[in-house]
């Protein structure tokens, strides 16, 4: 090798990415060529320096100590479903002598039961908030790229029967949408999208200028039924579930609009509409 | 490929979730650095860790065992990322690719980036760790994660190359940009200091 290492073949060589005969015909071309060797050498110190600096930002105690308790929450809550499909064992009589000892080991366990039970809740509804929050969150990120990239819809019409058939082999579920909408109130289209790597609808309404997204995903058997945040970050959040589908709006229209827009779709799910 | 298989298996992620909280845990603060720096501000990057745990504690069930579980959480921190507000915000800034050609050639910047001789105040200034934090917030997004990933936690290129979808070259390349960048602003100049607004 007679020419210089190019800046990729250095950042390999100090990043340890090199192959077998690849480095052998560096080490040949760095014993003949000092400008290449100090370009190196910078390359290597440079990587351990970056290395010092960018450890650069501390996780909060506090924050470290609340993801902790997410993560233990959830688990609980997982160990939780565990015990409730676990069978029940019969219990053993004991001899009458032994009820007074006993009894008040049964205070105990109501005592500590109920304090167990208690705090399962607790956690248990923390977790299900934590859980419905990270969705709205999720659903909320879609939203605004689907207004940042101000593309037009994947199906791009105002007809029903035309955005629900679109759907088809698409989506492993289906939905109806409503015949009448409120005042003011318009379907754009609709985009095919991901969540938590599953495939969902994205229903593009209009109300006046102000755009709403409709999502409609399956419901997952073990789903946790849980309220939904009213607001994220100004937008407003409404939605129901059915047995099989969950759906969530989201819009920056004032909140006594998108509420008529998911009573609509909500009765169009009861009432069988196309 | 591993990482891109991440169907779900109903029940799995009941049986997994104490291996979660061992493997997930203890790579909290390693997460909340790299979301600080692709975020630039705390409150961001808290948002940014928490989405990110959660998505993977849920999709746990599609990780499998014996692959790398860092490179797996960061995939889905760099795609947690690109959908917040500071991601869109960063994906709308243009900084490298049209400027330099060919992104996946390795030899695809000025030859004039790297100085055949190295000066001894380089050295010195790579001792100053503030100027080197100065100059990696002056980083482009695309070469800061890639810089972030290769020399922070020690990916390998390959692991990169997945948890970025895009080819070892590419990674290469960035990085070498990366450090290109590192070394002018170091100098004092700022080779790519233009911006293009999408």
């Amino acid at each position: 090798m007679t020419e210089h290492l190019s800046p990729s073949m250095l950042s390999a060589l100090a990043d340890g990415e090199l192959a077998a005969d690849q480095l052998a015909s560096v080490k040949e071309h760095l014993d003949q060529c000092r400008s290449c060797t100090s370009n190196a050498l910078e390359q290597a110190l440079l990587k351990t320096a970056t290395q010092k600096s960018a450890q650069h930002y501390a996780i909060p105690e506090e924050f470290q100590k609340r993801m902790k308790r997410l993560v233990a929450q959830e688990r609980a809550r997982a160990d939780a479903a565990k015990v409730d499909r676990t069978p029940r064992t019969a219990s053993r009589l004991r001899p009458w002598t032994t009820l007074s000892g006993w009894a008040v080991a049964a205070v105990f366990l109501l005592v500590a039961g109920s304090w167990w039970i208690e705090r399962q809740s607790t956690i248990r509804t923390e977790a299900v908030l934590a859980e419905q929050t990270a969705l709205v969150t999720e659903v909320s990120d879609l939203h605004i790229a689907t207004l940042a990239a101000n593309l037009p819809p994947q199906v791009l019409s105002s007809d029903r029967h035309t955005v629900k058939p679109w759907f088809q082999g698409k989506i492993p579920f289906t939905f109806n949408l409503p015949e009448q909408l409120p005042d003011d109130t318009k379907l754009l289209g609709a985009n095919l999208t991901y969540l938590h790597n599953q495939p969902i609808a994205q229903l593009m309404y209009s109300i006046g200028q102000h755009r709403v997204s409709v999502f409609i995903r399956a419901k997952a058997g073990s789903e946790a039924a849980g309220k939904l945040p009213a607001e994220h970050s100004g937008f407003q959040v409404a939605g129901f579930s059915t047995a099989d589908l969950s759906v969530i709006a989201i819009s920056d229209v004032d909140r006594s609009r998108l509420s008529g827009l998911i009573e609509a779709l909500e009765q169009a799910q009861t009432n069988g509409h196309v | 490929m591993t990482l891109l298989s991440w169907k779900r298996e109903k029940g799995k992620a009941d049986l997994q979730t104490s291996t979660f909280e061992d493997l997930a845990v203890p790579l909290l603060p390693r997460l909340y650095n790299v979301a600080h720096w692709l975020a630039r501000n705390a409150h961001d990057a808290e948002d940014l860790v928490q989405e990110t745990v959660l998505k993977a504690l849920r999709g746990f069930a599609s990780f499998e065992p014996g692959t790398n579980f860092k490179a797996w959480l960061f995939r889905i921190l760099r795609n947690t990322y690109l959908t917040s507000r500071s991601g869109l915000a960063a994906a709308r800034t243009v900084a490298l690719e049209d400027e330099l050609g060919d992104p996946t050639g390795p030899e695809s910047y000025p030859e004039g980036i790297i100085d055949r001789e190295t000066p001894e105040l380089n050295l010195i200034r790579l001792s100053d760790r503030a100027a080197l934090q100065a100059a990696m917030e002056k980083l482009p997004p695309p070469l800061l994660e890639v810089i972030l990933l290769c020399d922070i936690e020690e990916l390998k290129y390959r692991e990169i190359a997945i948890v970025l979808e895009v080819p070892i070259g590419t990674v290469m390349s960035r990085i070498a940009r990366a450090r290109a960048f590192l070394r002018k602003e170091l100098q004092g100049g700022s080779l790519f200091s233009r911006e293009v607004r999408a």
